[in-house]
This record gives C-alpha cells, sequence and structure tokens, in this order.
C-alpha cells in the first residue's frame, strides 16, 4: 500500500506544547506504515508557503490577519489537498482577555477557517466555543485533544503522602494565573502550608513582588526533571486565565496528583473529574479551595 | 413564551410607576412581558403594579426589600423572554425602542448587549436639554470603564445567554442566581457590564438615538458622592485580578473621567469645595479627559473656578437663564 503524505506546519515561534505533540504523534510507530509524517517550519506573515507536496497538509500556524494572505494562497494552491487546521492558541478566555475588537477577529477566524476541509479543536469546550460563534460549520469541526507521552512521568512519581504543598508548574506569564494563586495563597494563614511555583518567564520579578514577605512560598525556577517537581508537591494548581487544552492537568493526573484548576476553556472538560476541582479566577475563590485542601489534611489525620 | 422580558424594579415608587408602565406598554413591538419587581415598597407601588395587570403582558413578583441590584437579579430569574430590557420605574422608554434594540440584535449575532442614549428629564418628567449620546460602535473594555456607554439603568436589552454567563451564585444566596452584585448599593450596573467585558466574549454596541427618558432626581448629599467614589473603587479592586495589566494602563484615566463626574455632580449640588477638590483630583490623577474632552473638561474647570470664587449665585442663574430659554 501507497504512504500517505502528512505534512504539518508549525510557526517560527511554536510553543513547546504543540512541538511535544507532534513529537509524540510523529513517533508513532504503528503509523509508519500507512503514512509518512513531516513538519515544516513556516513563516506566519510570509505572503505565501510555496506549493508543497503532500496528500494532508495540517497547519498549526496561529491564524491573525497577517498570516491571512498566506492562508488563501495555501488554499489557492492546492485546490485538490485536503486541508486540516488544529487551533492551538485561540478560547473564549483568550478572546475575552486580549482581543479589544472582537467581532473583527470572528471575521479573521471565520475567512481563514473557511478555507480548511476540516478544523481541529483541541478541546469540548473550545469546539462549542466555536460552534456558539459560528467560527466554523459544525459539520468541519472536530474535537482531538492532544497527546504526549506520560509513561515516564507516571514510572517516575509516587502518590503524595502529606497535604501541606501546592505546586505550580509553567511559564511566569500572564496567562498562567500565578498571581491570582499566589494572592489567594497569602490569604490563608496556616503556618505549615507551602507553595513552590516552577517555571521561568518575564513575570518572574512581578509575582516575586506579590509574594514578598511570605516565606511560605518558593520559586524554584524551571525544573529539568518535570517528575522531581511533581514529586516535591501534594497537589497541583492550574490557575490560568485561558488554556485551548491544558497539558499541564494530563501531567499532574498521570503524577498522581489532584488538581484545583480555573474554571475555563480546555480545563472544562476535566469537569466532572473527582480529582479536578475549580475555582473562579478570583484570589478569595482560591484561598477557599487551598483552606479546604489543607484542611482535609487535619480532618483525616484527627480521625 | 414571549421574545422579550422588560423587568421593572420598583422601590416606592407610586409618583413614576404607572407612567414608565404606560411608556412600555406603548411599545411598537408587542411579543413582551413586562415583569414588575416589587421590592418591598411601603408605599402604593404594589397597588399601582397591580391595577395594570389588567394586561395580560403584566406580571408583578414581589420581595422584601433587597435593593436595585436584588430586585433587577428578581426579575432576571423570572423573565421568560431570550431577550430581556432592564428599565427602572422612574424612566421613560420611547415606543420604538424594544423594536429597535431586537431589530438589532437579531441582526448582529456577535452583539450580545444592545444599548441606546438617553434624554434626561427632571422630577417633574420635563426633558432637561441634555442628553447621553455614547459611543455606539466598537467599544471596548476600556470604553466602558471610562464612559460607560451604557450610561443608566433603562438603557440596555440582553440576550438571556449573556445573562446566563455572567450569573452565579453566592454560597449564603438560597433563592436564585446573582447577575448583578447585590453587595453594591452603587456602580452596580458599572461592576456588571465590566464583568462581561472581562469575562465573557460578548461584544456591546448602541442603535441610534435617545431612546431612554432618564430621570434625574435634583439635590443630593456631598457625602452620597463619596459613597459613589467608594463604590466605584471597590468595582475596580474586585476586577482587578481578572486582568491586572488591563487596569495598569486604563485606571488613572477612568478614575479621572469618574472624579470628573462626580465634580460636576457637586458643581449641581453647589458645594464649592467639593467640587474643586474632585476636580483637581481628577486633573491630578490624569490629563486623558482634558485631551479626549477638552470642552467637557474645561466648562467642569471653569464652573468650579465660578463657583469657588463667586459662591453659588453665577451658577444658580445660569442654570435659571437656561431652563428660561428652553421653556420659551
Amino acid at each position: 500500500m501507497e504512504q500517505k503524505k502528512i505534512l504539518h506546519l508549525v510557526d517560527d515561534t511554536t510553543a513547546g506544547g504543540v512541538m511535544r505533540m507532534l513529537d509524540h504523534l510523529l513517533a508513532q510507530s504503528d503509523l509508519s506504515e500507512t503514512v509518512d509524517q513531516k513538519v515544516l517550519k513556516v513563516k506566519r506573515t510570509a505572503f505565501s508557503w510555496g506549493k508543497l507536496n503532500a496528500d494532508v497538509i495540517v497547519s498549526h500556524v496561529v491564524p491573525s490577519w497577517r498570516s491571512l494572505p498566506a492562508f488563501s494562497a495555501l488554499r489557492a494552491m492546492h485546490l485538490d489537498t485536503r486541508l486540516v487546521h488544529v487551533e492551538h492558541s485561540y478560547t473564549r478566555a483568550f478572546t475575552t482577555l486580549n482581543v479589544p475588537h472582537k467581532r473583527r477577529f470572528f471575521a479573521m477566524l471565520r475567512v481563514i477557517y473557511s478555507f480548511f476541509d476540516q478544523v481541529v479543536a483541541v478541546s469540548h469546550s473550545q469546539s462549542g466555543w466555536m460552534k456558539e460563534r459560528r467560527l466554523a460549520a459544525s459539520e468541519k469541526l472536530t474535537v482531538i485533544p492532544p497527546t504526549v507521552d506520560l509513561e515516564q512521568l507516571s514510572r517516575n512519581t509516587m502518590p503524595p503522602k502529606s497535604k501541606t504543598t501546592i505546586g505550580a508548574i509553567g511559564r511566569l506569564e500572564q496567562q498562567k494565573g500565578f498571581d491570582i494563586l499566589i494572592q489567594g495563597f497569602r490569604l490563608t494563614r496556616t503556618p505549615g502550608a507551602r507553595l513552590l511555583i516552577f517555571g521561568e518567564g518575564s513575570q518572574r520579578l512581578y509575582l516575586e513582588t506579590l509574594a514578598e514577605g511570605d516565606p511560605r512560598i518558593e520559586f524554584r525556577g524551571h525544573a529539568e526533571d518535570p517528575a522531581e517537581a511533581y514529586q516535591a508537591v501534594d497537589i497541583v494548581a492550574i490557575p490560568s486565565r485561558w488554556e485551548a487544552y491544558g497539558l499541564v492537568l494530563d501531567e499532574a493526573l498521570a503524577a498522581k496528583r489532584n488538581v484545583i484548576a480555573s474554571k475555563v476553556d480546555g480545563l472544562r472538560d476535566r469537569e466532572g473529574d473527582t480529582r479536578v476541582s475549580f475555582c473562579n479566577l478570583d484570589p478569595y475563590d482560591w484561598r477557599l479551595a487551598i483552606n479546604n485542601f489543607l484542611l482535609s489534611n487535619t480532618i483525616e489525620k484527627s480521625s | 413564551m414571549p421574545t422579550a422580558s422588560i423587568v421593572v424594579p420598583a422601590y416606592n415608587a407610586e409618583a413614576t410607576l404607572a407612567e414608565t408602565l404606560a411608556s412600555l406598554q406603548a411599545q411598537t413591538y408587542d411579543d413582551f412581558e413586562i415583569i414588575i419587581v416589587d421590592d418591598g415598597s411601603q408605599d402604593a407601588t404594589s397597588e399601582i403594579a397591580r391595577a395594570h395587570q389588567g394586561d395580560t403582558r403584566v406580571r408583578l413578583v414581589g420581595q422584601a426589600n433587597r435593593g436595585l441590584a436584588g430586585a433587577r437579579n428578581t426579575g432576571i430569574a423570572a423573565a421568560r423572554g431570550k431577550l430581556v430590557g432592564l428599565c427602572d420605574a422612574d424612566d421613560l422608554w420611547m415606543p420604538e425602542k424594544l423594536a429597535a434594540h431586537i431589530h438589532h440584535l437579531k441582526a448582529e449575532p456577535d452583539v450580545g448587549v444592545s444599548y441606546s442614549g438617553s434624554a434626561l428629564i427632571d422630577e417633574a418628567g420635563c426633558m432637561m436639554g441634555i442628553k447621553q449620546a455614547p459611543r455606539l460602535k466598537n467599544v471596548t473594555a476600556a470604553h466602558v470603564l471610562n464612559r460607560n456607554p451604557i450610561g443608566n439603568g433603562s438603557a440596555a436589552v440582553i440576550r438571556k445567554t449573556v445573562l446566563e454567563a455572567l450569573a452565579y451564585r453566592p454560597s449564603f444566596e438560597t433563592e436564585r442566581d446573582w447577575v448583578f452584585d447585590e453587595t453594591f448599593r452603587q456602580s452596580e450596573d458599572i461592576e456588571c457590564w465590566m464583568r462581561l467585558m472581562l469575562k465573557t466574549d460578548w461584544q456591546i454596541e448602541g442603535v441610534p438615538g435617545l431612546l431612554t427618558h432618564y430621570r434625574i432626581n435634583a439635590g443630593g448629599l456631598s457625602a452620597a458622592l463619596d459613597r459613589q467614589l467608594e463604590a466605584w473603587e471597590r468595582m475596580v479592586a474586585k476586577l482587578r485580578p481578572l486582568n491586572p495589566e488591563f487596569f495598569a494602563r486604563h485606571e488613572p484615566s477612568s478614575r479621572a473621567y469618574q472624579l470628573r463626574y462626580l465634580a460636576r455632580r457637586a458643581i449641581t449640588n453647589l458645594d464649592r469645595d467639593k467640587a474643586w477638590e474632585l476636580f483637581a483630583r481628577s486633573v491630578q490623577e490624569s490629563l486623558r479627559p482634558v485631551f479626549e474632552e477638552p470642552v467637557k473638561t474645561f466648562s467642569t474647570f471653569a464652573a468650579a473656578l465660578v463657583l469657588k470664587t463667586f459662591g453659588p449665585g453665577p451658577i444658580t442663574r445660569l442654570g435659571q437663564m437656561k431652563s428660561k430659554l428652553q421653556s420659551i
């Protein structure tokens, strides 16, 4: 049987999560007999990405007005090729917080998605938003949550033994909402509680100022081995302001940690999972959730 | 099921409720219900409301006093329409208002809240010659924080889905959800609209025309101005965690606009020290209002200065002259 050629287009600036997902996908040995997958880096702002030789082209490129020419050229030059777009970036909460002129933005997405034969949402919440905002026809929409290799993480972690340490793992950027977590944690008074923050980013100084004077909060920097980071904490906090999917939630569960997550976007796909509890983007809500967690510790001890 | 529900929160509104209801019953678009929420009135409000129930479109809900936000929330919870309009029990809707908003919301599926400008009326129902003519298109969160285009509590018609997205239930609430935050006695409107801009991806947009007659009650104490500023600051503090970068960028200019607005109120109250103090604080906070609205800012400055230097005489005479001119 002839191999089908699949070409994945990624941005120069593609986020780490997307590359991890692609690495995992390309490493699937059971696929390699039937498909030949390649990754091509493209420039988002180029006028065209040229004529590409593939049976299926999968775009992981971030849509924007500036990438509109390249997307339309892609369709024009590949009329008989199946074009698939995977939306890794945009969500309801992203739009709410980052897009001042929402209608113009929705118009841009509708035009770009219309070039594709299929649009892939990475979570059910994201797909629900796309349908509600009529960004893509529902018969074109599919949900495919990204997967990465979590086996090593699962092998190298033991279940938590206590209930004192809250962990946050991710880039120190506005999106991740660690400012809300720090403010919420500071409102708790339990002396034995701790908050460990793993990661680096542009908000580090700001977050350190927020944490100043509370010795229970520690910045641990980038974690070379994620398993070690998860092993060091008893519960994982994900206070993200927006999150198309949220691989960190899968990681935390694979590392046998329960999770407190903000109730936005892709994170909501886990609603109903007893290992995950949800919070609004409000420091007082986080205080309550953290206190509940710390308190469950003392109750178990006394019983 | 009616297409639209119009929620009328009413507290001791016997003087104006009948006129308000008449303006709603006279809407040219007629597939709607009116929900009067009697918020524990001690006057004839409930009798007047009951007298209107001959019109099958009118429903009456009573409750112990919960305040304006609480009355609106009760009305919203009872609303059966896909669209919900708000009209306070002392304001009036022009006959074509509901039709204009329904047409607008049907044509623009990304718009969640449709509003219009307003003409101001006094206690006797006379036009004051002052209008609220807000920005109608391309409204961003910054516009809402600075100059709240929705303007007053009787200007907006809102999709039910938007209200559902805004609804939450505090742990101590047993009856129904909150859309407006009932812990606010002032600034409950702007708190709700800012939350809409920072927590949902709905667009808000206005339609042309002054389709509401918004009643201004004369008088008012300077202490009330302080409380209003306090409520505004509490709104900012409550919503800041949602998007700290946004507030860092826009807080000074919006506080300056808020202070200028309160200075104008103090001028109307002929409170010379308060007016001057509020205006001075506004300019110290940010010069954006000076550049963005020079005429209004300068007239506020001039009036505050005249009031401070010559006392209330000239301002009062100017006001009398203006009303004489209008009555001619």
